[in-house]
């Protein structure tokens, strides 16, 4: 029985190793933001944290992810607050929304590496994720939003251990 | 005009609507009381309905009738709602309703999402809705303040009374109890609503209220459903989109996967789907398993040898037929006019089947309980496929409930019913609640796509290059006819019978054209080997392909400018007008926005328009497109730019209008340069995102949206711009290179072997 250490907690699961870790995410553990849309790698519904990565989900199985760190749309925040979830609201992207889940992931595995990235870094890193409703230039706007908040928060923090 | 839409709306006559006081709470809507859950929990017609409720602590609670896909129209119905009621917007929530009848849409008279209609349809009643509960609550406050109602004021979810400087809270109105007012139909339809100047709210981007959950992951979809005791079913297709029966089922290697319950062959009465399989199990990854594991073998049935160029071909053939078909519009004489025609052009325009492909695969959950058939999906139209489930289940439509989930994207494919019927028949089979999830390849390969088409249209001129003569035949599937509801089918000009006005609608054009003919002709082959359905824009996705590039290759033909030759044929004489100058008026906004003919363009690239009157006649908005490209010496296509104009009448959020039209174009534009589907041994070739390939970001272009609004009724938004990017966008190529394109979607090699050496 593979024990998963998820947003934080150690859960114990029920799979074979080949499962795909999408499936155990989603019926097991009952945290269903992690969505299914291709089950080939193609979409990027499915995408969560491992190790900070952004991976397919649905491309991972669980016994590979066993001792690393999972982090799913619920855990990427306390409160839904994360400064990308904040800017998809502010910017009022998701029409569906089935993909958002995935696209949000997606985004923040490159704002946490590169807070200040250029619009073209920005589409070559969220490329892989479709958006069936197509609210790609709201995607960009929020992701730019986003990154300019942490950068200010970030800043400011700085200033103020300097003080 | 297509008998669904029924005009003036809102015939209120054969409810009653009330509005009544509990301790539980304020609840009005059409008939009387209980809760929400009881109606959701309850066979369809034993429960009456409601459309809001007010608790005790002032929330207010609308139920949304519509399937909600995305275009938040469960927040849009709160707006109106709010609006009229007086209420804060931080005091509205919204449900998603039963298929209880009661929650029909008030001119429809059934649930069912589509047509851009849900806004224009329902505006009416519901502010109806909201002035009846801000009367009520009025009077009540009146009473308990003893004041006269006449100088009460509301706003902010709370009734003031300005000279005396008492106030109460719609919350502390509810728990006063002491609300009785009723409202008789008549009474209703006396009820004067605000005039657009007093609005506060419609017209006003609220933050939409579905979209934070979609944030975190909290939203809950038809896949999300999580019932106890609920096992996972993975259907297997068979190789031809329809046809084919199943021969015999070997699970021998399927029953060693751990968890595998049962492989059920759907014996399927409702023609939904053919020759298939559910393997059911106790997970999905399980379900899966067992169904690749099961050995099947197919009779693959009538339509095996099948291929996109028979559909093609057999389409050509029924249109050289002089009897195929029958008439949408029969205007004059074209056969006299083709004789006096100073130029006569003919040209055939095609598409190719598309695939929904919404990010949520299909998806069903089935729980037998009691007498009641209990069905959770995200689904357009309740009404049908309640009645779909039901006939899968062996039972009366009466005693299935449908409990509406948010639509992982919808376009027009969540209209159609073929999920529950593996869900339905393997909860039978296995006594179980069970979840039936599509395989990608599922969704793919068994879409209710759009069809396949094929059009011709002849063209006369005059000595001035005036259009005098059109005969235009669209040859398709017809997808709405499937549903076999006469109601959704319209009369034939010809009186040859109905025809499904969802394959020509738009072909009845604005443009002043004395002699007009369109002919729609079912194409029985593609019929039944795609079944096919309706795709975001339907029909007017290919009429106006065909009709906007003709009529820029007539302009070109005339020696004029084909925005100035659109403008003059929309003269607004006779049945167009009204229409026709709307039309042009959003015409001349998309040319100014996008500078059309102020400059000289860099060789190679071009700009391109179209206009168009999407969806029906009768429910137009008022759309038009600048499409800007860029086309190289190998024929590759560089949209710079699309500019869209839309006359949407009255705007009730501005920013979802805006997030519409721009979704609607990127649509357009997917259809017309990045999605093919390709039929061949009967069968939809491909299967996932890697061989069927919507736009991604890196290929979405610059979108500018105007939003035309004077006041008029709301049209709407959800698909109109759709329409118009495919003729635009072949109009700008052909001002760039030269080349005519008149097949969708448009290749580079398409291009460059057209051009002009």
């Amino acid at each position: 029985m593979p024990n998963l250490n998820i947003n934080g907690r150690s859960m114990s699961v029920d799979a074979a190793n080949d499962t795909p870790l999408l499936w155990v995410i989603r019926e097991q553990l009952q945290m269903t933001g992690t969505k299914f849309g291709c089950g080939a790698g193609l979409c990027g519904a499915c995408t969560v944290h491992v190790n900070g990565e952004a991976v397919r989900s649905c491309q991972t199985q669980v016994g590979d992810a066993v001792g690393k760190k999972i982090t799913t749309i619920e855990g990427l925040s306390a409160k839904g607050d994360h400064p990308l979830q904040k800017a998809w609201i502010l910017e009022q992207v998701p029409q569906c929304g089935y993909c958002q889940s995935g696209q949000i992931m997606q985004a923040a595995s490159l704002l946490s590496k590169n807070p200040n990235p250029t619009k073209d870094e920005v589409v070559a890193h969220m490329d892989g994720n479709l958006c069936r409703c197509m609210t790609y230039s709201r995607i960009q706007k929020a992701i730019m939003r986003a990154a300019s908040e942490m950068r200010t928060a970030s800043n400011a923090g700085t200033e103020r251990r300097a003080t | 005009m297509n008998t669904h839409v029924k005009t003036p709306p809102t015939d209120l006559s054969r409810r009653s609507f009330l509005v009544g006081s509990a301790a539980t709470g304020l609840v009005l809507g059409y008939a009387a009381v209980p809760g929400i859950d009881q109606a959701l929990a309850a066979p369809s017609g034993f429960e009456p309905s409601v459309w809001y409720s007010i608790a005790p602590d002032g929330l207010v609670t609308v139920t949304c009738g519509k399937a909600d896909m995305g275009q938040h129209i469960a927040s849009t119905m709160a707006q109106i709602v709010a609006e009229e009621l007086g209420a804060s917007w931080k005091d509205m929530r919204v449900q998603l309703a039963s298929n209880d009848p009661k929650f029909n849409d008030p001119v429809l008279g059934a649930q069912i999402t589509g047509g851009s209609w849900s806004t224009m349809m329902n505006f009416d009643a519901m502010s109806r809705a909201g002035a009846a509960g801000r009367t009520a609550l009025t009077e009540a406050a009146a009473a308990s303040m003893g004041v006269p109602a006449g100088e009460l004021v509301v706003r902010n979810s709370t009734v003031s009374h300005p000279k005396s400087k008492k106030s109460m809270s719609f919350a502390d109105i509810v728990k006063s109890g002491k609300i009785t007012k009723t409202f008789t139909p008549d009474e209703l339809k006396a009820i004067k609503l605000k005039t657009p100047d007093q609005y506060t709210m419609v017209g006003v981007s609220v933050p939409q209220l579905d979209i934070p959950p979609k944030t975190n992951g909290a939203a809950k979809y038809g896949i999300d459903v999580m019932l106890p005791g609920m096992v996972y079913g993975k259907v297997v297709t068979p190789p031809v989109r329809f046809g084919a029966t199943v021969k015999s089922v070997d699970d021998a290697a399927a029953k060693k996967v751990p968890g595998f319950i049962k492989a059920i062959t759907l014996d399927d009465k409702t023609g939904s789907t053919s020759g298939w399989v559910v393997a059911v199990a106790n997970t999905y990854a399980n379900a899966r398993k067992a169904a690749d594991a099961l050995k099947i073998s197919y009779d693959n049935g009538p339509n095996a040898k099948l291929s996109s160029q028979s559909l093609i071909d057999e389409a050509k053939r029924l249109q050289k037929l002089d009897d195929s078909g029958q008439f949408f519009v029969k205007d004059g004489d074209t056969a006299a006019a083709f004789g006096t025609a100073a130029k006569v052009l003919e040209a055939e325009y095609t598409t190719s089947i598309n695939i929904h492909a919404p990010l949520e695969p299909m998806n069903a959950t089935a729980e037998f309980k009691g007498d009641i058939l209990h069905i959770y999906s995200g689904n357009q139209f309740a009404t049908r496929s309640g009645a779909i489930a039901a006939g899968a289940a062996g039972i009366d439509p009466k005693f299935v409930v449908m409990h509406q989930m948010w639509l992982g994207g919808g376009f027009g494919r969540r209209l159609d019913a073929d999920m529950m019927v593996p869900a339905v028949q393997a909860a039978k089979a296995v006594g179980k609640p069970v979840k039936v999830i599509y395989s990608r390849e599922n969704d793919m390969t068994m879409d209710y796509s759009r069809p396949l088409t094929f059009q011709k249209v002849k063209a006369g001129l005059d000595g001035d290059g005036k259009l005098i003569a059109l005969n235009h035949d669209v040859v398709s599937a017809w997808p709405t006819q499937r549903w076999g509801i006469p109601d959704f089918l319209s009369p034939s000009v010809d009186k040859k019978g109905p025809l499904d006005a969802f394959t020509v609608n738009g072909a009845d054009f604005f443009y002043s054209v004395p002699n007009h003919n369109v002919r729609a002709i079912k194409n029985e082959m593609a019929h039944n080997a795609t079944p096919s359905g309706q795709l975001r824009s339907v029909a007017p996705g290919w009429t106006f392909w065909a009709v906007e590039s003709m009529i820029d290759e007539l302009a070109h033909a005339a020696g004029q400018d084909p925005a100035q030759y659109r403008i003059a044929l929309l003269d607004g004489k006779g049945k167009n007008d009204g229409g026709a100058q709307r039309l042009r008026s959003t015409l001349l906004a998309a040319m100014g926005m996008a500078g059309y003919g102020t400059s000289k363009l860099p060789k190679g690239e071009g700009m391109g328009v179209a206009c168009v009157s999407s969806q029906e006649r009768a429910t137009a908005s008022w759309t038009a497109c600048v499409a800007h490209v860029a086309v190289s010496a190998s024929g590759e296509v560089k949209v710079k730019k699309l500019t869209v104009a839309t006359d949407v009448g009255m705007q009730v959020h501005p920013d979802n209008i805006r997030a519409q039209v721009e979704g609607a174009a990127l649509w357009g534009l997917s259809l017309a340069m990045y999605e093919k589907a390709t039929l061949k041994d009967g069968g939809i070739e491909q299967t996932n995102f890697d061989t069927y390939t919507p736009l991604r970001m890196s290929q979405t272009p610059e979108v500018a949206v105007n939003v035309i609004a004077n006041g008029d009724k709301p049209t709407g938004v959800g698909e109109p711009a759709v329409t118009v990017i495919a003729p635009a966008l072949a109009n700008a190529i052909f001002n760039a290179c030269g080349a005519r394109i008149r097949s969708l979607p448009i290749t580079a090699e398409a291009v460059k072997a057209n051009m002009k050496a």
